[in-house]
């Protein structure tokens, strides 16, 4: 992708992708991430969709920049391509549906085949609202996301709960490998070019644990 | 840049332009209007070849919109029952090509003999009354022979079927319905019968009997009948959702080549809403299935089983795996615009948009999701009319729906662009600005086709 103009003020520019089975609330979270917005009559997404937003983290600004994926399995061919550049990622299932927790290894894989080693992942088991219903439990993801190496969090895009913990950890959890990145080749992280998609080659030792909410 | 397209001189296109000693003026000033939209649109931009339109001072804003040549009252435009035969401007510049571009005749391999079609071109002045009968007049006696000539009635359709005659005409078009009227009936009947065969077949049946990967396409599709045009209620009806969920099942079923693909539950609904029209009277929006006939909700989902089916025959690469036509198309599109309108094509490569990240849906869901669902029906009338040549038009449909904001799209830097085109402004809009994407398609086709070396394959 060709050079972006800065329209607005960040100190960093992250690109994250929305992961995992159809029909688990990716768009969902996604908007109300972005917007603050929720739909129960939202479309499966054909293809990518995309959105923005700034946050936050110490004293500079983050923008996330999030590419949200079509679920299906046909569309992979396509999507995969908006892996490429990722340093960060929320692999989504439903708390209500076993098979898309199932699923998820097969994503991760996915995500490994096509991005950097170092990428940030979080597992979001979305849905958290509809308790009657649950299928997978907590105490399950959390093994997984233990063995896996990655974060996790329940969130309902619903409910709001948690959607705003869920992207801010991935982002802070981006921040702090850039920054230490830099720190360790002795560069100041702010003199980082603006407007550049930070890539988080040849970090080394970045440790991730579970991060239960 | 290429310089040598013979076809397209500016002789060519001069001719186009300035037909004003034409004895056939009035007829053609619509036509004209169009034009003269086109060239605001166009204005300054190069073609190949070097040929530049005669440049208007017009401004090209709003130009589409506000062009005199397509207002109507608003009593006419939208949902009332009688907007398709209240609408004959594109019908004229369909007709009235021939007359001003001699490349015509080839470029529309789908059209016959367009030299006949000018002889009655003529007595469309009257006004819209005049006009609606004499549209419906050629419609009924294409309709009313024992053999219905197809080509006669795609040109017909091209511009919009009255909404009635919908039904028989997409059917007929489609090849579903066989064009010899004493054979009609008994194949529909027949075909209607398949349909519920392979129903029962492979639907019909418990999960021990499907494989794993046929469970996972039943469970994709259940997941999106729910969300298949969630803004229109009359689709949320539990029989309506099911009717769907056995059509893409059973379509997916028998096209194992592509199986069910996100999207091609879209595609269905416009057939769905089409057939209904027959047995459901006002408003899709108040109609129930409950009040009807099982056995009709049956031959419904029938016709709407074949229908898509010989829609999609004409695209089965679109959803294979990498849905590789799809990303032809998209590549044409891309070349089309470049050509069409250099400065956007620029600006948009400049700002690393990519085709593939807006147009993809559009090809995927044949623009069913960025247009209000009541235009739906006529965008497709003109599909449907196109026949086999569709895949190729959809690329000018494409590029001038996506040119409709060349000036928007200027001012916009990637993100903006990406989030603009994934949500264009198109919630009012009415005949009017889609009778526009469509004249303009149908030019630029008649411009641009001429030219074999403007779109590479």
């Amino acid at each position: 992708m060709g050079a972006y103009r800065a329209d607005d003020d960040y100190d960093y520019l992250f690109k994250v992708v929305l992961i995992g089975d159809s029909g688990v609330g990716k768009s969902n979270l996604l908007s109300r991430f972005t917007r603050n917005e929720f739909s129960l009559e939202s479309k499966s997404t054909i293809g990518v969709e995309f959105a923005t937003r700034s946050i936050r983290v110490d004293d500079k600004v983050v923008k996330a920049q999030i590419w949200d994926t079509a679920g299906q399995e046909r569309y992979r061919a396509i999507t995969s391509a908006y892996y490429r550049g990722a340093v960060g990622a929320l692999l989504v299932y439903d708390v209500t549906r076993h098979v898309t927790f199932e699923n998820v290894e097969r994503w991760l894989k996915e995500l490994r085949d096509h991005t950097d080693s170092n990428i940030v992942i979080m597992l979001v088991g979305n849905k958290a609202d509809l308790r009657h219903l649950r299928a997978v439990q907590t105490d399950d993801a959390t093994s997984f996301a233990e063995k896996e190496h990655t974060y996790f969090m329940e969130t309902s895009a619903l409910e709001s709960l948690n959607v705003e913990n869920a992207f801010t950890e991935v982002l802070t959890q981006i921040y702090h490998i850039v920054s230490r990145k830099a720190l360790e080749s002795g560069d100041d992280p702010a003199a980082l070019p603006k407007g550049q998609t930070i890539n988080v080659d040849d970090v080394s030792a970045v440790k991730k644990g579970g991060c239960c909410s | 840049m290429k310089s040598n397209n013979s076809h397209s001189t500016e002789e060519d296109l001069k001719q186009e332009t300035s037909p004003t000693n034409s004895p056939l003026t009035t007829l053609d000033s619509r036509f004209n209007q169009t034009l003269r939209s086109v060239q605001g649109l166009l204005k300054g931009r190069s073609f190949p070849g070097k040929v530049l339109i005669t440049r208007r001072s017009d401004p090209p804003d709003g130009t589409v919109l506000g062009s005199p040549g397509v207002n109507r009252s608003p009593s006419e435009i939208d949902r009332s029952p009688s907007k398709h035969m209240d609408d004959p401007d594109e019908d004229k510049i369909h007709r009235n090509k021939p007359n001003t571009s001699t490349t015509v005749n080839k470029l529309k391999p789908s059209m016959s003999n367009p030299e006949d079609k000018s002889k009655e071109a003529p007595r469309f002045v009257m006004g819209a009354r005049a006009t609606d009968t004499a549209r419906l007049m050629k419609f009924t006696k294409v309709l009313g022979g024992t053999t219905v000539i197809l080509d006669k009635l795609r040109e017909l359709a091209w511009s919009g079927v009255p909404p009635y005659l919908r039904p028989n005409v997409w059917r007929l078009l489609l090849g579903y319905a066989p064009p010899n009227s004493d054979r009609r009936e008994g194949v529909l009947r027949r075909k209607r019968i398949e349909y519920f065969d392979c129903v029962a077949q492979y639907y019909d049946i418990s999960d021990i009997e499907r494989t794993d990967e046929e469970i996972n396409m039943l469970r994709q599709i259940a997941v999106d009948c729910p969300r298949t045009v969630p803004d229109v209620t009359f689709f949320q009806q539990a029989e309506v959702q099911k009717s769907l969920e056995r059509i893409l099942y059973t379509w997916a079923i028998r096209h194992p080549a592509s199986g069910y693909v996100q999207g091609i539950n879209d595609l269905a609904t416009p057939f769905l809403v089409v057939f209904l029209s027959e047995h459901l009277e006002g408003s899709v929006d108040n109609w129930s299935v409950a009040d009807l006939d099982p056995e009709k909700i049956s031959n419904v989902e029938a016709d709407c089983y074949w229908c898509l089916s010989k829609l999609l025959d004409g695209m089965q690469d679109h959803y294979t795996f990498a849905q590789p036509g799809i990303q032809r198309l998209v590549f044409k599109l891309k070349e089309l615009v470049r050509r069409i309108d250099e400065p956007v094509a620029k600006h948009m490569d400049e700002h690393g948009l990519e085709f593939l990240q807006f147009a993809f849906r559009w090809f995927n869901c044949l623009l069913i999701r960025e247009i209000p669902f009541h235009l739906v029906t006529r965008l497709w009338d003109t599909y449907l009319a196109e026949g086999d040549a569709l895949p190729d038009f959809l690329v000018y449909i494409f590029a001038s729906f996506l040119l409709t904001w060349s000036d928007k799209l200027l001012k916009l830097d990637f993100q903006e662009m990406v989030m603009f085109l994934q949500h264009l402004p198109t919630n009012n809009w009415s005949h009017q600005e889609l009778e526009m994407v469509l004249s303009r398609a149908f030019m630029w086709h008649t411009m641009f086709d001429s030219c074999p070396n403007h779109l590479a394959t």
